[in-house]
């Protein structure tokens, strides 16, 4: 599957779900797909503050083309991972800040993942992930 | 005849609310409660015919204001047991009345004086002792009580004749044990030391009197009660309350003022600077009635038969760890090795059912039992044993569901 063609199933299955209940099923489905990163990889430095359950974020950049890896501790925030980096990867910065991300989360039934609260980091990973 | 919450249930009409497509369950109850309809009535008509500000201007409104005002703090030493009105201090709930104390005794605190807590305190109960302890240069002593909250003889070497202060919660938020209060307030008062209890997740359930524990402060949050957020208490015996410097200064709890001094107000006002909450007050008083009018011992019966039922179904189940007590107890506190509790919350949000997932404000007893969180399931008197039932059977699905299958 090419690289577009993967975003769009994803898209389909996340906004198919017509309840909380399916959404939290897909997102299940969909952490599946994350490649666990090693423990090595799991270091401080690649932390995302704010986020109760653990998240790590690489950013790799060549020839201004962003690559991503993450992971979680918790199987629905890999599912919410897969989601935001199958927007975001192998795209310019240029790209990926002229990508409205909130707007796309809420278009895939991800809002509740958005809300400020204390508990919730998706909003520092998706800062994290634009930072020049 | 058993308790049935049927009977007072529609007291709380937000628990007919529907969540996420579901009947809303509610099971974050030691977070903070619902509040009955007596509470929510008794703001309302606070609002619409007693409205004024309190202790100033004589004229009716603020007259009647007044007296309502006072009339709470009335009901509050009755709820408690204080022998006296004015040694009820309002506050904005637990952890300001906690912080009222720590920086009231600050000036009676040497370096090498000790302070001592319990391995099971609420953040609330840790911090601002933690940092008195930085400020003065005493020290932080942590009485460690294992999780099943019994007293152990080698305790009592803790309580030294350098232990100034004994801060200790009377019911753990995190895993719902009850500590064994009176021993440890026995030890701390044979060496002289102030005592306080944090009876905030004890007062919806038990009885509390204040003379009985014969502590020198007892501290409450009165949204975790049925009552209504942003007021609380600070019970103290009159001479613990009258060598506390007051921690915020300025209107109200002041007699006399010029340039050059001021004289502080009496207790109870010497320790409320600035217009109180009121309507919090009154509210907080309606509370109190709700649960007087009800017979507590049955309430409690109910409360602990929900969360000993929840814990026998789980017990059993292999991959399921339990920290909270099998028995008098009104929470379950557990967690699912291998699963994230944060999943496991989201798929009971996604039924309806709303519980906590988290450290409960107490990273070092999460540290302690080598966990980062649990998930919490707490009851208030207007759960159901359906609702409890139905807690048990969307957890299970939901660890089949999450658990590891790759
Ligand atoms: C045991 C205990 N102490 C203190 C507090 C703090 O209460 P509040 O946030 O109402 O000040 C809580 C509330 O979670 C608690 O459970």
């Amino acid at each position: 599957m090419t690289n577009s063609n993967q975003t769009l199933a994803i898209k389909e299955q996340l906004q198919a779900c017509r309840s909380k209940e399916e959404t939290f099923k897909t997102l299940v489905t969909l952490s599946k797909k994350l490649p666990r990163l090693s423990a090595e990889e799991k270091i401080e430095e690649y932390k995302v503050k704010g986020c109760e359950s653990a998240v790590w974020l690489i950013t790799e950049e060549t020839n201004n083309i962003r690559h991503f890896k993450a992971d979680s501790d918790a199987k629905l925030m890999r599912g919410v991972l897969v989601a935001v980096l199958s927007l975001v990867e192998g795209k310019t910065i240029a790209e990926i800040q002229a990508i409205e991300l909130t707007n796309k989360l809420v278009e895939l039934n991800l809002s509740s993942y958005l809300t400020s609260s204390r508990t919730n980091g998706v909003l520092a990973i998706l800062k994290k992930i634009a930072s020049n | 005849m058993a308790f049935d919450p049927s009977s007072l249930r529609h007291l709380f009409p937000i628990l007919s609310l529907q969540a996420n497509d579901h009947p809303l369950i509610y099971l974050d109850n030691a977070a903070t409660t619902q509040k009955p309809l007596l509470v929510l009535d008794a703001i309302q008509h606070y609002y619409r015919n007693n409205n004024a500000n309190v202790h100033r201007g004589a004229h009716f409104l603020s007259n009647r204001a007044t007296n309502h005002f006072e009339q709470a703090r009335e009901t509050i030493a009755r709820f408690i047991n204080a022998p006296e009105q004015s040694h009820v201090i309002w506050s904005k709930g637990t952890t300001e009345a906690i912080n009222i104390v720590a920086f009231g005794l600050e000036h009676l605190l040497e370096k090498g004086d000790e302070i001592l807590i319990t391995s099971l305190e609420h953040h609330a109960n840790l911090v601002p002792w933690q940092q008195l302890a930085f400020r003065t240069g005493a020290r932080l002593r942590v009485l460690p009580l294992t999780s099943n909250g019994e007293w152990e003889d080698e305790f009592s070497q803790y309580f030294s004749h350098r232990t100034r202060i004994f801060a200790a919660t009377q019911v753990s938020n995190a895993i719902g044990v009850s500590t064994p209060l009176q021993m440890m307030l026995n030890y701390a008062k044979q060496q002289g030391a102030f005592t306080l209890v944090d009876g905030a997740q004890a007062v919806a359930h038990y009885s509390v009197d204040v003379q009985a524990l014969d502590c020198d402060f007892y501290v409450f949050s009165g949204h975790k009660m049925y009552g209504p957020t942003g007021i609380g208490a600070l019970y103290g015996k009159n001479h613990a309350l009258e060598v506390l410097i007051p921690y915020q200064t300025g209107g109200e709890m002041v007699r006399k003022v010029s340039y050059q001094a001021t004289e502080f107000n009496i207790l109870p006002y010497r320790l409320e600077a600035g217009t109180p909450n009121i309507e919090g007050a009154i509210g907080l008083a309606a509370a109190c009635d709700f649960l007087c009018n009800q017979d507590r011992s049955a309430l409690l019966k109910w409360e602990q038969s929900l969360a000993s039922h929840v814990y026998s179904r789980l017990h059993r189940e292999t991959n399921i760890e339990i920290y909270s007590p099998e028995k008098n107890t009104t929470l379950v506190s557990l967690s699912v090795p291998n699963i994230h509790i944060l999943d496991l919350n989201a798929y009971l949000d996604s039924q309806g059912i709303g519980v906590r997932a988290g450290s409960h404000c107490a990273q070092p007893l999460m540290a302690q039992l080598g966990v980062v969180g649990t998930l919490r399931a707490s009851f208030a008197c207007y759960n159901t044993m359906e609702e409890a039932d139905r807690f048990c059977n969307v957890l299970l699905e939901a660890i089949d569901l999450l658990l590891d299958d790759e």
